[in-house]
């Protein structure tokens, strides 16, 4: 039977089906379910503005949840992004008001340590074959100490106006930060299903030993999704300082586990092999619009982490058991 | 594998017990008018006690004593460390001695006559040291060629002793008062429930799982139990029901875990924001004031010794016999190791990690108790990123992520050795903010040390 479909082109309904009972296609149906729901609710909630502001606030973890998704599909883990988003947004606060650089170099900087911060993680994982969930775990702690160390836990404040266009400002009528979300997401997209950096990191994940006797360079692509992550941490640490005009060494927090949560809720697998980019924009999309409108509707948001929290166990339920339905 | 118990390597355990009792409990001077006096009158600062002798080498003894213990227990579970208990053995006679070189310093400087007052205590201590340093000498021929220093490096849990000691004795040296015995019990009482919680931490990952909803759930008990006792409940009953809270959270997640088969990675995850949201919403942010007197379980103090220290060691003494003899503890590392061998030969994967997430909410139940006791008031929220520092813990006590191996000896280890790092690091008046770097850097050093140590096996 198995054969017959392969062989024979697919009719509609069976496409459609494939659609739908993909992971992407029940996130979308309990997506839709969730925003006609809460649209009813609250009529601020179905808002042009409304929307765009959680645009805005979702673009951060949702930088961070791109290079997520391909590490988890790779079946590695990265804890440290919160740690090297709030290193990186130190660099950026104290080269510029401490050492006086221009900001624009500052920024440049901060793009950079944020780079080497995740190039190192990918170094022991690859070379010390280091478990990546002990490397960035020693890392997490390891960079907020740094961040912590530098900035003597003083904030800096007293940025420039044009700098609040990253984190405030809007170009064509979108929140800045939801453009760079949005270019990234397709540049994301692209690398995961076009390229062989892309298609390698799915054969890594389902088998490494067998994707390095098949020739795939395993370290080198390791190498350049950790940096990957780095990188986009430090974009959403620049990003998150326009925004609230202040550097703290606590910012980003807990970060990680916010976007380990998007990238699971959107249907890859933690153990590598399977997962995609459009799903981890639902999950982050579900999650921030389940936050907002419990906010909208008076539920306090200490309450809203934990709808989060059942939302993503069943979210997992119904995915497996739908996934055995299917091979059965 | 050889189960001829050499009766000499028993002697470094017995020498360490021996040396525990007599300084807590023989007396230590005869004074006429006072009758017998047993060393803790010494422990006292210098300007304190009637001597007005140094005590700093005093805590060495008891922390040495302890050492040696652990170690000698450990040892009876592998004759290869009958050495290395030897050598550590004559370190702890050092220190020993140490303490009465300085005694008899400051006694020849007060130029008293306190010598023909000092009793059993004192003397057998002193004969103690000079046995300790001398049974490295005694040749045991069933282990003789284990003699090499790498051996002390052998494993996880005393690489991690031999840093404790290393650590104490440096900052010891920088700064003397933080061998104050106060000091040295605050920093193991304040912590001890984070070890508690890192033995059934280790049970978990040991096993192949993780669990990231620990903090939030201790947290969380640790409220209850507050909440309960507040509301006029028996303070037995607001003792054990975290207990019974924590087996049942963790029943509910190994049951997701392995009937719904949902990596324990993400249910955990889930838990973490449904426990930390119950606990903020249930409590509005108010801390719990105002439990009656007797709820304070941390802060009694059985035989001199804090009660959270107590059950710290107690409880990790039971829980590595237990994992080390038991067949039901054994089968948490064959999970681990290698589950088809395991599913082969007739065990239930699923049973074990069942049990495994059971003990590690029990573990959780005992350390919120611990939490929610050790201080006046209790927190509505536990403390910041808990659940990393209790998975650092088992992890650098040498729990392979990977399942199937680890001990919760080092679990417990390694979680003293973090806790005395920051406030080592306080004592030496070193840059606060940076401590959080330090930990990472330990972190990582040791990932590396078990490293190189696995490829040296390797070849």
């Amino acid at each position: 039977m198995a054969d017959a479909a392969q062989t024979s082109k697919p009719t509609w309904v069976q496409r459609l089906r494939g659609i739908l009972f993909s992971q992407e296609g029940i996130l979308l149906l309990i997506l839709l379910g969730v925003i006609i729901v809460l649209a009813q609710q609250n009529p601020n909630f179905w808002t042009v503005r409304n929307l765009l502001n959680q645009g805005r606030l979702m673009s951060e973890v949702g930088l961070v949840a791109l290079p997520m998704t391909f590490i988890i599909i790779t079946a590695g883990i990265d804890l440290s992004v919160g740690s090297i988003l709030g290193l990186s947004a130190i660099v950026l606060g104290v080269l510029w008001k401490g050492a006086g650089l221009p900001l624009e170099l500052a920024i440049f900087l901060a793009l950079i340590i944020g780079s080497l911060a995740g190039l190192m993680n990918g170094l022991f994982i690859v070379k010390l074959d280091v478990p990546p969930l002990i490397m960035t775990l020693a890392t997490l702690a390891l960079y907020r100490g740094l961040a912590q160390g530098i900035s003597q836990a003083r904030s800096v404040t007293g940025y420039p106006e044009w700098f609040f266009i990253f984190g405030q400002g809007r170009i064509l009528g979108l929140p800045t930060q939801l453009w760079l979300f949005i270019i990234f997401t397709i540049l994301s997209i692209i690398i995961l299903r076009r390229t062989t950096l892309g298609r390698s990191l799915y054969a890594i994940g389902n088998n490494p030993v067998g994707a390095r006797f098949s020739g795939l360079p395993v370290g080198r692509n390791l190498l350049i999704i950790y940096t990957y992550a780095g990188f986009m941490s430090a974009l959403a640490g620049v990003v998150f300082v326009s925004r609230v005009t202040t550097t703290r060494s606590d910012m980003g927090a807990g970060l990680e586990l916010d976007v380990i949560a998007a990238v699971v809720l959107g249907g890859t697998s933690i153990f590598g092999g399977k997962g995609t980019v459009i799903g981890t924009v639902i999950g982050l999309v579900l999650i921030q619009l389940l936050k907002n409108g419990l906010a909208l509707s008076g539920v306090t948001s200490d309450a809203t982490i934990i709808v989060i929290g059942v939302v993503l166990i069943l979210a997992i339920l119904v995915n497996n058991f739908i996934q055995l339905k299917r091979t059965s | 594998m050889s189960s001829r118990l050499d009766p000499l390597v028993l002697l470094p355990l017995i020498l360490g017990i021996v040396t525990l009792i007599i300084y807590q409990f023989a007396p230590f001077v005869i004074q006429p008018d006072l009758g017998a006096t047993s060393i803790p009158t010494l422990t006292e600062t210098r300007s304190n006690n009637e001597f007005g002798v140094t005590t700093n080498g005093l805590i060495l003894i008891r922390i040495a004593a302890g050492a040696i213990i652990l170690l000698g227990l450990w040892t009876l579970t592998n004759n290869q460390l009958s050495r290395a208990a030897a050598a550590l053995t004559a370190l702890a006679g050092i220190l020993v001695l140490e303490y009465f070189v300085v005694f008899w310093r400051d006694y020849a400087q007060e130029g008293a006559t306190y010598l023909s007052s000092m009793g059993f205590g004192f003397w057998t201590l002193l004969g103690l040291g000079i046995l300790m340093l001398l049974q490295a000498a005694i040749p045991r021929p069933a282990v003789a060629r284990e003699f090499q220093l790498r051996s002390l490096a052998a494993n996880q849990e005393s690489a991690i002793l031999l840093a404790l000691v290393v650590l104490i004795v440096t900052i010891g040296i920088a700064s003397p008062r933080f061998l104050a015995t106060r000091n040295i019990l605050d920093i193991l009482q304040g912590n001890a429930y984070i070890a508690v919680a890192a033995i059934g931490m280790a049970m978990v990952i040991i096993t192949g799982n993780i669990d990231i909803s620990v903090g939030s759930l201790i947290g969380l008990l640790a409220v209850i139990s507050g909440r309960l006792v507040v509301a006029g409940a028996p303070i037995w009953l607001a003792w054990l029901t975290p207990l019974l809270i924590g087996a049942l959270v963790g029943l509910f997640i190994a049951l997701i875990v392995t009937y719904l088969r949902v990596p324990s990675i993400v249910v955990t995850l889930g838990m973490f924001s449904i426990l930390k949201g119950a606990l903020i919403l249930w409590t509005n942010g108010q801390r719990v004031t105002g439990m009656p007197e007797g709820f304070y379980l941390a802060q009694m103090k059985p035989f001199g010794i804090p009660m959270s220290i107590l059950f710290m060691l107690v409880l990790t003494l039971l829980a590595a016999l237990w994992m080390r003899y038991s067949g039901a503890g054994r089968s948490l590392y064959a999970v681990g190791g290698n589950a088809e061998a395991a599913r082969l030969s007739g065990l239930s994967a699923t049973r074990v990690v069942i049990m495994a997430f059971v003990l590690n909410g029990v573990f959780a139940g005992i350390a919120s108790v611990l939490y929610a006791t050790q201080l006046q008031i209790i927190q509505a929220t536990p403390p910041p990123a808990l659940e990393l520092f209790i998975i650092m813990a088992a992890v650098v006590g040498g729990v392979s992520i990977l399942g199937g191996k680890g001990t919760v000896i080092g679990a417990m280890l390694a979680a003293i050795l973090l806790n005395m790092i920051r406030s080592g690091m306080i004592f030496i008046d070193f840059n606060v903010f940076y401590l959080q770097a330090i930990t990472g850097l330990l972190i990582l050093l040791t990932v590396l040390i078990d490293l190189i140590r696995r490829r040296r096996q390797m070849v």
